[in-house]
This record gives structure tokens, C-alpha cells and sequence, in this order.
């Protein structure tokens, strides 16, 4: 058992923002070659003629969910040390829909409108711009909405135990469910090109 | 070799979801990545640990961590909620043995445990070792040994300039936790009966009030906290 690195000590505070450093670059760049600097292709997700993003970001969760369960599974790293987020049924669903909306409006997440707006790209600036904006609003109305924020708490739940299912098996659905909707993507994909065509 | 060829034609993406479907249906059969409630354990490593008595920390030791306010680790009180409630070492949290594992200790995390005796503690330190918890100590003696030497510490029987220099120390750290120096001043102006009796015959005062010291037993400062979430 040696990792997480930093939560066994490996290396300190000073040196995880280093590493963080290192880990956001790639993390930027590969979302840059993956072409999701670019509003208009992130936007065509939600009108189905482009699945880019689907494909690329389940690609990584699965790929990301195999390694991860191999790795304990195997004792090299102890997944009770990875940090999950709490779970807040209602608001997290509130805040998905406004981040969905804002993704349609805009063209970006959070994380693309940097990587676009690194790439210079003046919507990509204008975006992140709104988002400090977005940030400095919700701290100053935090107190409004706190109640919400922080009701219908589920503490820290992951789906084999919210549906009492072996890890094992969620493991192997998810993985279904990621081929079928890369399936469903490219099929979609497809339609909506030969509806272009037709038009 | 028929795979081998099925292989040859299929394109790149077909091949990966083919090695997916592959290792999400192994995972089926290979187990839970947090353990389940199975562990295995390092015999000898654990026999070399008790034998080397490297898992204990001593009351006089426990007593500066609390004065220096130290938050790198977290000192588990495993009695009753009652007898927790009665009292209880300053920052300490109250786990029950049977909720040890689904308390939220984290592997990495230093824990000190104590019970009355040393019974509780010594079996719930070799429960958290054996699931892998890498930094777990013991408080010796227990929460006995706390009251001892901590709360109503007795000079020993006619004691040497040292043993009354440590004293005097002992007893500032008793009086921070509301405890009563057993006859400190008497004693150390030495009358040898008066210090036998301290040694042996003194009763215990009542536990100091859960008050003391201001503010210690709340909630315990986290100190520098890991950042976590995105």
C-alpha cells in the first residue's frame, strides 16, 4: 500500500501544488487536443451532431474507474484515503442544471472556458471573466442560500452502496454502460449527419 | 489463433472496448477495492511492534501534546457514551470499539486510543492494525494511568531533589487538567509520614468538571487541514 502519495506522506503541501501544477497542464492540454477549446464543438453535444465530449469524458472515467479499482484491488492504493465528495441530492441537481444551461449558452465548463481562453480565444476570456464574476456573486449571497446548499445531505455515498451492489459488478456496468452509450453516440452522430445531409 | 485474426481486423477503438468489457467483467469476480471486512495480517511485524512497546504513549507524554494544543493526531476515548459523558481526556472523541472501523479514521491519521485499563484499547489498537492503519497508539495504562499520574499525582515516598524538581512540573500540568496534586506542597517539605499516606491512603477527589481546561473539550481544532474536493 503506498499510494495516495500525498496522503502517505510522500510529499508535502508545498510540493502537491507543484505536482497540481504539473497534472492541470496535461489536464488542460489533453482537453485542448480533444478540440474542447472550442465553444461551438462543445455546444454541438447538446444538438447531438457532435458526441466529442460524451466520448472523451466517459473514456476517462472508465478508464480512470478500472485503473483505480485494479490498484486497490491489487493493494497498491488504499481507496479509503481518496477524497469523494458529499453528496447534496437537491442542490447538486440544481447546480448541474444551471451549470447545463450556462454549458448550451456559453459554449464552455468551468475548465474548458480555461483552456480556451489560454488558447486566446476572446469568448473563452469572456467566459472566465463570469465565472469570478459567478463566484463573487454566490459568496455574497451564500448566506441566502445556505439552507439549500446544504440540505437533503447524503454524506459521502458511492452507487454500490446506495444500490447494494458488489464493487465488482458496478465496476462491470459502468464499463456496459459506457460502451453502450459510446454505441448510442456514434449511431446519434450518424443520424444527425444524414438529417444534415438531407436538409 | 482465430482470436488472434478476429483481432487483426478489428479497428483500435473495437480493440479497447473489447479490453473494457474485459477487465469491467474480471472486476466481477475480483473482489472489493476497500477490503470488506476481511483482513490479513503481518504476524510478526505486529508481535515486533508490541514486543518493542512502540505503540504506547505515556500520560505525562499525552498531557503535553493536549498543553502544546498539538492537532496531528486524534485521541480516541473507546468507553461508554456514558462513561464518556462523566468524563473524559480533554479532546478526545468518543468511539466505541464495535464502531471503530466505520468512524471515519483515516490509514494515514495518528491515533491515540485509551480505555479504563488497557484491555479496550490494546484490542482495538490490534483491530485498527490489522486493517492496515499505519500510526496507532495506545495511551498506557489507560485512563487509570491517566488519573495516576496526570490528574492526582503523589510524590513518592521521601523523594529525591529530582523526583521533587518533576513533581513540581507534574503538578502545574495536573492543575492545567482541574486534577489535585496528591499533598504536593506537604510532601515536598518533607515529612515521610505524611508522603507515605499521599502514596497510598489519600482518596481520590472528585473528576475535575468537564469545563476543564477552558475550552478543551470541544470539538478539536483541526490545525492544518488537508484541502480537499475540487
Amino acid at each position: 500500500m503506498s499510494a495516495p502519495f500525498y496522503k502517505y506522506g510522500l510529499f508535502n503541501d508545498e510540493v502537491s501544488l507543484i505536482v497540481a501544477v504539473f497534472i492541470g497542464i496535461g489536464f488542460g492540454f489533453f482537453l485542448e487536443r480533444a478540440g474542447f477549446g472550442n465553444g461551438r464543438k462543445l455546444a454541438a453535444q447538446f444538438y447531438f451532431s457532435d458526441m466529442t465530449v460524451l466520448k472523451v469524458m466517459f473514456t476517462a472515467i472508465v478508464t480512470a474507474m478500472v485503473g483505480v479499482y485494479y490498484l486497490s484491488v491489487l493493494g497498491v492504493l488504499d481507496l479509503s484515503l481518496v477524497y469523494i465528495n458529499p453528496t447534496y441530492l437537491a442542490p447538486q441537481i440544481a447546480g448541474g442544471l444551471i451549470l447545463g444551461i450556462g454549458f448550451v449558452v456559453g459554449g464552455y465548463c468551468p475548465g474548458t472556458a480555461c483552456v480556451s481562453a489560454s488558447t486566446g480565444r476572446y469568448d473563452g476570456w469572456a467566459y472566465v471573466g463570469g465565472l469570478f464574476g459567478g463566484i463573487l456573486v454566490f459568496g455574497e449571497v451564500f448566506k441566502l442560500v445556505e439552507k439549500f446548499y446544504v440540505s437533503t445531505a447524503m454524506g459521502k455515498v458511492t452507487l454500490p452502496q446506495l444500490l447494494h451492489l458488489p464493487y465488482g459488478l458496478m465496476v462491470f456496468l459502468v464499463c456496459v454502460m459506457a460502451l453502450g452509450a459510446f454505441a448510442a453516440a456514434e449511431w446519434g452522430e450518424k443520424k444527425m449527419a444524414a438529417k444534415r445531409e438531407g436538409e | 489463433m482465430k482470436i488472434a485474426e478476429a483481432l487483426q481486423k478489428m479497428s483500435l477503438n473495437a480493440r479497447l472496448a473489447a479490453l473494457l468489457l474485459l477487465f469491467g467483467f474480471i472486476a466481477i469476480f475480483a473482489g472489493d477495492p476497500y477490503g470488506g471486512d476481511k483482513t490479513e495480517i503481518d504476524a510478526r511485524e505486529l508481535a515486533l511492534i508490541v514486543d518493542k512497546q512502540v505503540d504506547h504513549v505515556a500520560a505525562a507524554e499525552l498531557a503535553d501534546w493536549i498543553i502544546q494544543n498539538r492537532s496531528d493526531y486524534r485521541l480516541i476515548d473507546l468507553r461508554t457514551e456514558k462513561e464518556y459523558g462523566e468524563y473524559h481526556i480533554p479532546t478526545s472523541e468518543n468511539i466505541t470499539l464495535a464502531g471503530l472501523t466505520d468512524a471515519g479514521l483515516q490509514r494515514n491519521e495518528k491515533i491515540v486510543l485509551y480505555s479504563e485499563g488497557g484491555i479496550h484499547s490494546a484490542q482495538a489498537w490490534f483491530l485498527l492494525k490489522a486493517r492496515g492503519y499505519k500510526a496507532v497508539y495506545m495511551l498506557f495504562g489507560g485512563l487509570e494511568e491517566w488519573k495516576d499520574k496526570v490528574l492526582y499525582p503523589a510524590v513518592p515516598e521521601n523523594p529525591t531533589p529530582e523526583q521533587r524538581v518533576a513533581f513540581a512540573k507534574i503538578k502545574e500540568v495536573s492543575t492545567y487538567f482541574g486534577g489535585t496534586p496528591q499533598n504536593g506542597a506537604a510532601a515536598v517539605t518533607a515529612q515521610p509520614q505524611t508522603g507515605a499516606t499521599a502514596v497510598t491512603a489519600q482518596p481520590q477527589t472528585a473528576l475535575p468538571k468537564l469545563s476543564l481546561p477552558a475550552g478543551g473539550t470541544g470539538p478539536k481544532p483541526q490545525g492544518k487541514k488537508k484541502k480537499e474536493g475540487c
